[in-house]
Order: structure tokens, then sequence, then C-alpha cells
């Protein structure tokens, strides 16, 4: 556990780091580096309504991030939480759209679960050819994503169209309020509820059950495992499985809440900041909620950087390229890649 | 005069000190032997030297000049060249790139094969090498490619020659080649520090003997000549009663006819692997209670017959049949729970998942069995991994460090406390002592023994003969994958060794 604290510990460092180096360069550009921690922590935290934008995308960046580190864990590297993402979404959105007039009750979960179903198919034929043929998941994956983005924007302007629309953006027909989990706010005590429930039962999985623990020791060590007598496929498949449910069920969550409606291309980076986030926690689930929050917070800051302190909208973008490069520098040899020649 | 010198070497890991305050100066042009149990340091010691360790405090010599501790660069240039316990030649290199790329000098950014192989024909034919430069490391066979690294550790001129455990991995007839490659480069000047921890080699080779005891340096420089095997055992593991190799050779009566079987091999056929012949045809009885060694030059079937009994190469014919029932067709994990237990070759790769925690690779024989998505207890985990570990006498600080952190010995030892439990109706042992010390050896001989006498069948593949005699109760000699021949004690070392060689003559 201290092991694990100094792991998250350092990595904040990094962090701080990081941050401390975007203000120098800002202060040379000409833009006042006081002014851009004041903006972040009052983005973030101090003013009106910050905590709530900040929770706003710390759940969904949460809920993504926990998927990523299960399959990380068990020693593969998916990418492809974006597209997951979107597929959730998708399919949580055709279910909203089908049944709109039926009793939330029953809609709202089957949504939720066709968001789930619809994560974990799209990370389910990477999986497959993986732990069948051995292809490389990380292209299978990042390709997968791109797909996911193409198929999102389809849906949205064809099946789903808002015929309302003005057709500048492909956007979808509103969900029903009736289905909604959450305002555009994006935080509402059921969504909270899901998430921490979540939370927690991953945090069972990773750390309390025999698949948890296996993972672990066949994301460093996959010969070690087989020769236990463990079915290194079923593992793999179901590591798979979770981290493409999990990013499809921040999708669905996503949709059902504080979006609303399908829109081509949106929330566009919030696969990628979560595998961010599962590596700068030490792919511990406890330590992803804390980083969680400190990333949604940065989300939230982005709004107030140019209107508090007259920054241009892409520093936040230069600062999270900042944080990324510091911490993948520091956060890989942990788990290792596991190599081709071992499956 | 010294050719390299310690002096107060202090290495910590953690918690756990791995050398304590080791001064030690190695005269020029000598053979010197660096002995001690797993986990005495000797390794930390070679690397130290090497530069690849930095140590807490110390100071390093090198041929009468200060070398910054801790830094490869600056003991090489010095002249000082270690050889790896497991190789560390890229597979994918030839020969001649591998000598290419390990000297120190700057290379070329640009190189052809062929003038590769020009450059180092010379040195090659100098060593007596008996590798082509265009071969593939991986291609050679292990006695080769140790061949083939002491090269690439001498193309700069080293000065200082140190080996770990370099007879590990070798057979009885190799290990003699390379005593005698060892002597001839002590002939032309080069200062040799070899790693060892068998007696019987250490009095073959060195010409002094150092010994270190849990970091601690107990003998420093005793000249070889005339040393008494038991003398020598007694400073390794610091008390007495230690024969030649600790082990006591003991007769066991097995009344292996009428004992019911452990395990039934008939007719067992496999296709070949890249690790070797496939079985053909093999009969295999194993007794409960009784102990079968199998005998054999490394690569007659050995690894393919370890495959076959863990499920991981399938029968293409016969039938395999563990304590009564037939498992021809039954998944690893319905062997498991049928009792068989496997000691891998391979420690590090097949046995031990090195980044993780011991507990988790105590537990992973539990923790296969049953459904994945159960809940288990960590804590109970770790406490019961704690208790097995510390049975054992494994040396560790707390099971949550990595396998990686244990020396080989030790990692051995929870491979051990894992796979020989009560419900163990086979165990298979492969090459269970390689790379061990003389009092980890005896240990897993006794836990072997212990394991026959709670009525357990057990395999033993080993390539060493003498240990196979000490506690087989019979042996069979694999060659090409066939049974070439049973004997029983006493044992006809002639008859097996013509027995072994037979399809090589």
């Amino acid at each position: 556990m201290t092991s694990r604290l100094l792991t998250v510990g350092r990595a904040l460092a990094f962090v701080a780091i990081a941050l401390l180096g975007c203000a120098i360069v800002f202060q040379l550009a000409g833009y006042p580096s006081a002014g851009m921690f004041g903006a972040i922590v009052a983005g973030a935290f101090i003013a009106p309504h910050a905590i709530v934008h900040t929770l706003r995308w710390a759940m969904p960046l949460f809920i993504t991030a926990v998927g990523v580190l299960v399959a990380f864990r068990c020693g593969y590297f998916n990418i492809g939480a974006q597209g997951q993402f979107y597929f959730g979404a998708i399919a949580a959105a055709f279910v909203a759209d089908a049944f709109g007039g039926g009793p939330p009750v029953f809609v709202i979960p089957l949504a939720i679960a066709a968001g789930v179903a619809g994560g974990a198919l799209w990370a389910l034929w990477p999986g497959f050819l993986r732990v069948r043929f051995g292809t490389d998941e990380v292209i299978t994956t990042l390709m997968g994503n791109f797909i996911a983005a193409l198929a999102l924007l389809y849906v949205a302007s064809g099946p789903l169209k808002d015929a309302s629309g003005s057709g500048e953006v492909a956007a979808a027909r509103p969900v029903a309020a009736a289905l909604r989990i959450a305002t555009s706010s994006g935080v509402s005590f059921t969504l909270v509820a899901i998430v921490v429930v979540i939370g927690v039962l991953m945090w069972l999985v990773v750390d309390r059950t025999a698949f948890g623990v296996l993972g672990s020791l066949a994301g460093r060590n996959p010969v070690m495992v087989v020769w236990q007598g463990a079915r290194s496929s079923r593992i793999g498949l179901a590591a798979f499985l979770f981290s493409g449910g999990l990013a499809g069920l921040a999708g669905a969550l996503e949709l059902l809440g504080p979006s609303g409606r399908l829109l081509g291309g949106f929330a566009p980076t919030l696969g990628f900041s979560a595998i961010l986030i599962a590596l700068v926690a030490g792919l511990s689930v406890p330590a992803t909620a804390v980083v969680s929050i400190f990333f949604g917070g940065l989300a939230a800051a982005s709004l107030y950087l140019p209107v508090i302190a007259g920054y241009p909208a892409a520093a936040i973008d230069i600062i999270n390229a900042a944080i990324t490069l510091l911490i993948t520098a520091r956060a890989w040899p942990s788990f290792t890649r596991r190599s081709r020649a071992a499956a | 005069m010294t050719a390299l010198a310690c002096e107060g070497v202090t290495v910590t890991y953690g918690d756990v000190v791995a050398l304590r305050d080791v001064s030690v100066g190695f005269d020029r042009a000598r053979i010197h032997a660096v002995v001690g149990q797993n986990g005495a340091g000797k390794t930390t010691f070679a690397r130290v030297c090497a530069g690849i360790v930095r140590p807490s405090g110390g100071r390093l010599t090198i041929g009468d000049e200060a070398v910054p501790v801790g830094s490869v660069r600056a003991s090489r240039r010095s002249g000082v060249e270690l050889v790896h316990q497991s190789f560390a030649l890229p597979p994918s290199f030839t020969v001649a790139e591998a000598l290419e790329f390990g000297s120190i000098e700057r290379t070329a950014p640009v190189y052809s094969r062929r003038a590769l192989e020009r450059r180092w024909a010379d040195h090659l034919a100098s060593l007596d090498v008996p590798a082509r430069l265009g071969d593939r490391i991986r291609d050679l066979p292990v006695e080769t490619q140790q061949a083939v690294e002491i090269a690439r550790a001498l193309v700069s001129d080293a000065r200082v020659l140190i080996l770990d455990e370099p007879t590990a991995v070798l057979a009885p007839p190799a290990i003699e080649r390379l005593f005698a490659r060892l002597r001839r480069l002590q002939q032309s000047g080069v200062t040799v520090l070899v790693i060892l921890h068998k007696i019987r080699e250490v009095l073959a080779v060195a010409e002094t003997v150092t010994v270190l005891r849990a970091g601690s340096l107990v003998e420093r420089l005793l000249p070889a000549a005339g040393m008494r095997p038991a003398d020598l055992a007694h400073a390794i593991v610091g008390t007495t009663g230690a024969t030649d190799d600790g082990v006591t050779p003991s007769i066991h009566a097995a009344a292996e006819s009428t004992a019911r079987a452990a395990l039934e091999l008939a007719g067992a056929s496999t296709r070949a692997t890249p690790e070797g012949p496939a079985l053909a045809d093999v009969t295999l009885r194993v007794g409960c209670g009784e102990i079968v060694g199998i005998a054999g030059v490394e690569g007659n079937g050995q690894r393919t017959l370890v495959n076959a009994l863990a499920a991981l190469a399938p029968l293409e014919s016969g039938r395999m049949t563990l304590a009564g029932k037939d498992v021809t067709r039954a998944p690893l994990l319905d062997r498991r729970a049928r009792g068989l237990r496997i000691i891998p070759f391979e420690r590090n790769v097949e046995g031990l998942s090195l980044g993780s925690a011991l507990w988790q690779n105590w537990s992973a024989r539990l923790l296969v069995a049953g459904r994945m998505l159960r809940l288990i207890d960590p804590q109970r985990l770790r406490s019961a991994s704690r208790n097995a570990l510390e049975r054992w006498s494994v040396r560790f600080a707390s099971v949550d460090q990595p396998a990686s952190t244990l020396s080989g010995g030790n990692a051995q030892k929870v491979i051990l406390a894992r796979e020989i439990d009560d419900d163990a109706t086979l165990i298979v042992a492969a090459q269970p002592t390689r790379g061990l010390d003389i009092a980890a050896m005896a240990f897993v001989w006794q836990a072997l023994r212990d394991a026959r006498a709670r009525d357990c069948g057990v395999i033993v593949i080993s390539s060493d003969l003498d240990e196979l005699f000490d506690i087989s109760d019979r042996i069979v000699v694999l060659v090409s994958g066939r049974v070439a021949g049973e004997f029983r004690a006493p044992y006809d070392l002639r008859a097996i060794g013509a027995t072994m060689t037979a399809a090589h003559a």
C-alpha cells in the first residue's frame, strides 16, 4: 500500500513539474503564469459550480480509466477506450430512441446495459484476434477508434438524425427528458451513486478476486500462469470485455446524463485522458479515483483559462501534453508489455 | 600484483543487505573461485566489480587504479568483463554482430555483414570457438553460446574476466572443456574470477577460493591446492555435516512392483516442438512412493516429456493415467486437481512471475482452481504464503516484495513451497537444482524424499548423473524422445553413459 501511495505521489510530482514547465513557457510567451495557476484552481474548485464541473468530467473519466486499468494490468494495451466509449453511447442511444416512451425504470437500465454491451463488443474483436492469432491489440484497438468515430457521425446524421437541427453539426434526436439521469450540469444523485457502486465493484474485481490476482500475474508473465493450468485466453478475453464494457458504460452514462444526445465527435479526448489517468494512478483503482478528480478539474478549468486569464483555450491541451510526456516516461516500465513470443 | 580489489564494499537492496563490508584483492593471471550459498551475495559481488551495481559504500581498484563504482563503462574501460549467469547476447544477432556490438570501441555507423565476419574471424579462431561467424546466437547450443559470450567479453583486451556460475548450464564434458578454456586464458595473462557453487568444480579449476556467507566475506583467497572438500563445505555452509555436494546417499527400498501407480504413460507420442524432439512411443510407470530419474543428454526429449505431462504438448497417440484416472485428454487444470505438480525447467519464465509479489506467485496454484470471479481474501493468502515460505526457509523480507529480488535458490524454494503440498500425487521436477548451491540442493533432495515418504510419485529430470544416482529408485534413459534403457541401483555409470550417448556414436 505504501509503495502504491509512493507511485501516485511520484506521478503527481511529475504533474506538478509539468505545470511548472508550462507556466515558464507561458510566462515567456507573454501570459502571466500566476494567472494560469489561479485560473486552474478557480476553474476546478473555487468558482461557482466549479466542483460540479470537475465532477462532471471526473466521473466518465474515472469509469473509463478503470476499464483501461483492467486491461493494462492483464498485460493488454487496449488503447481503444475512446471507440468503446462511442459504441456504448451509440448502443444506449438506439435503445433510448426505440423505447423513448417506455417506463424509465425499465428503459434506463436497458439503455445502460446496451451501452455496456456495445463497448464490450467493440473490445471483443480485438481481444479475440489477440488471444487467438496474436494480432497486436495496440493496432486493432487504435484503428477501432477511427471506425467508432465515423460510426458515431453516421448514426448521429443518419438513423437517429435530428430533423429539426441546423445540419451544421451531426446531431441525433435528443434523449427523452424522462430518461435523463442528470441534467447538462452532469451531476446527479443517480449518476454519482452508479459511479461509486461501479468503482467499489471494480476495486473488488481487481484486488479481491482470483481473476484480479491471476490477471496481474499473467500481465507480467503469461507463461507462468499457463504452467499453473490457467486458461490465459479466457483471462485475456475477460480483460478486454471488462475494459470495453466499462468504457461503454461511461458512454451510456454520458448520453443519458450531461450530453442528452449523440453529437458527432463529442468528448473527443476522453478515452485518451483515461489511459493517462490509469497510468498516473499506477493502475490502482482508489488512486484512479483521486487522479480522475484532478484531471476532471483540469477539464473544468479549461473553460476558465480563456475567460479569467486571457489564455487561449489550447493552453489546456499544451498542459495535458506536457503531463503526458512526463508521465509516460515514468510509468511504463512498471508494467512491461507482454512479448509476442510469449503468446 | 593485484588485478582487481574491493575495499569495504556494502550493497543493500531495500531491507536486505546483499554485501557487507567486503574487502578482497585478486592476484593477476590466476583463476580465483568465489563461492557461497544462494543469497550469499556472489552475483551481487560480480556485478559490483563489473559496475552494474553501485554499492552504497566502498572502493573498487582495477589494475592498481581507482575506478568509480557503479559505472559499467569505467569498469569495462579498465578491462573488467562479466559473463552473465543467463546469457545476455541478443538471440537474433549473428556471432559476428554479437562480437562487434559487444565491444566498447566505437563502431562504424554503417557496416556490411561480410566486413564484420572478416574482422572477427581471427579472434574467434584464436579462442577456438566452434561456431561460424554467420550463425545466429539462438541457433547455437548452450555451450557454444557461452563460448561466444566469453569471446565477446574478450574482444577489447579484457584483463579480468568474471564468470557468474558458468557451469550451471553445462553438461559434464562441456564443463571440462570450459575449464580448459579458462586455463588457456589464464596462461595468456587474463585474471579469471569464476563464481561456482559445486565444491568438486571449485577444486578442479581454481587456484584460490574466496567464500561469501550471508553477504559477508568469511574466507579470503584460500589456496585451493590440497584443500579438503569437507573443509570447504564447512566454510560455505557454516556448519559441519555436509559431504561433497551436501547430498547424503540413501538406499530406499521401494516396493515399486506392488505399489499403486502415480503415473502411467502408455505408448505416448507427440509431435516435435521447437524445444526438442518428439516423444516416440514412451511407456513410463511411476509408482506411488517412488522416485524415477530421467537421464539423458540435454535435448533428447526431456522438455517434450514435461510439456506432455503438463498437457501443453498434446499426445498424438498413447494414454496417460494419473492416480488411476485417464487424463489423456484432460487439460492441465484437471491434471493439477488430480495432484500433478510441476517444478518446471525455466524457473524465471515458467515457474515465477518475477515482477509480481511473492504471495501472488505462491497463491497462483490455489487461485487457478475454482471460479475466476470469486472473492478472495488477500490478507489470508499473504499470511498463508508467509507461513509456507518460512517453513521452506526462504530468505525474504516481505511477501509483498517482487520475486525478482530473490536469489536463484530462494526463488526455487518458492516454487517448491507452492508445488510440494500434501495433495500432490505426482511431482515432476525438471532440473530442480540447476544453479543452486550445496545447501539448497540438499534441501531440494530432502523435500523430494519427504514427498516420496508421503507416498507421492516423483519424476526427476537432471543432466547430472551423480544427482540422479543419489536420489533415484530407478533411472530411465531418454535418447531422441525414446526410452533407451532402464536401470536399477546399484547403478553402472559406464552402462548408463553408453546408453545415453549410443545415438550419437
